[in-house]
């Protein structure tokens, strides 16, 4: 996945790996960033619809997050290994969706799986472009989890800068200049 | 049906469309930043200057799963009351506009939308709620429409919106 954007095609797919939520992880995000009774506390949470402790929703795509970070690093290596140059992955705009299907309990395991959908080249930021990935993660019983439609970006490998391009690339180095060219 | 738990907590009923509730103020420190992207979203330019300056982001900044998490604390921390939250269905439309640099303070408003109940499940009204997560300078750093369940008080009664 840390290809270059060009070696990256619709239908492509990755498999990110599995974590197994245990209670106690589930507890320790839940009180930092979700607290609700049936996050944190497993007797209470026995008296909601879901009858027992569940991960926040936040905390298995927090998860899922990582597992795609460390996919992308592994890829990394794998392109060095073989003496090529990796790509570059930059930060996301945002999720058009996101869908929780499955509540996680302790002791399930989820697998994360990434599709691309789509792709094309960024129109406001030259030498980049854009992805659209749907992430799918999965529990051992095969129940979606959570599904989402999750946009990347990417840098173009093949990018020749028009002249206007470059000047502006030049004149970003000088922050007086940037204001100018932001205009 | 009765939950002790929610008996006293905030109820579907309790609910009304135009309600905003205001987020606080939370400071994004250096050892914050590092230590969330570390756990669950090691980019380099998350966890350190050099690789951020030269990324996209222009400086070291927070995970934007960090920016939602602690939204979503704040949102339960400044709640009116507790509410009876059967959980989350899903969020729409999420963008991270800019990014939160170290020592930023975020903050800004949670806005029910809309209140609907659910023609499957009675127990079960949907609440959506707008997120407007903004930096001390006022810029939005984070949008998200989040739909909520919330405990229906009373099931019986006819499924038609709620009186805003």
């Amino acid at each position: 996945m840390t290809r270059w954007y060009e070696d990256i095609e619709p239908g492509d797919r990755f498999d990110l790996g599995q974590h197994t939520f245990n209670e106690r992880e589930i507890i320790e995000f839940s009180l930092r960033y979700d607290n609700q009774y049936f996050h944190t506390d497993p007797e209470l949470a026995k008296h909601s619809h879901f009858q027992g402790i569940i991960a926040s929703g936040w905390h298995t795509v927090c998860v899922g997050q990582r597992k795609l970070v460390d996919s992308l690093f592994a890829e990394e290596e794998r392109l060095r290994a073989r003496g090529q140059e990796p790509g570059v992955s930059g930060p996301s705009p945002g999720i058009n969706e996101m869908s929780f299907k499955t509540p996680v309990r302790p002791g399930d395991t989820v697998s994360y799986v990434l599709i691309v959908s789509n792709k094309r080249v960024s129109n406001s930021i030259p030498g980049w472009g854009l992805l659209f990935n749907r992430m799918e993660a999965t529990n051992q019983r095969g129940e979606a989890v959570y599904c989402a439609e999750f946009v990347g970006f990417s840098k173009l490998r093949d990018f020749r800068p028009s002249f206007k391009q470059r000047l502006a690339m030049w004149a970003a180095k000088f922050p007086l200049l940037r204001t100018l060219f932001k205009k | 049906m009765s939950n002790p738990v929610t008996k006293n907590f905030a109820h579907y009923e309790d609910l009304r469309v135009g309600q905003q509730i205001d987020l606080g103020a939370t400071k994004l420190t250096r050892e914050m930043i590092v230590s969330f992207a570390t756990r669950f979203d090691p980019f380099p330019f998350h966890l350190n200057e050099r690789a951020a300056n030269a990324s996209l982001l222009g400086g070291l900044s927070a995970s934007g799963w960090q920016t939602g998490a602690i939204a979503l604390r704040m949102l339960l921390e400044n709640f009116p009351e507790k509410l009876a939250s059967a959980g989350g269905l899903g969020f729409k439309n999420l963008r991270w506009k800019r990014p939160v640099m170290v020592n930023d303070t975020i903050g800004g408003t949670v806005t029910i939308v809309a209140l609907r109940r659910t023609k499957s499940n009675r127990q079960w009204g949907i609440a959506t709620l707008d997120f407007d997560i903004r930096n001390q300078k006022g810029h939005t750093v984070m949008v998200m429409v989040l739909d909520n369940l919330v405990d229906v008080r009373d099931p019986s009664a006819p499924l038609e919106e709620t009186a805003t």
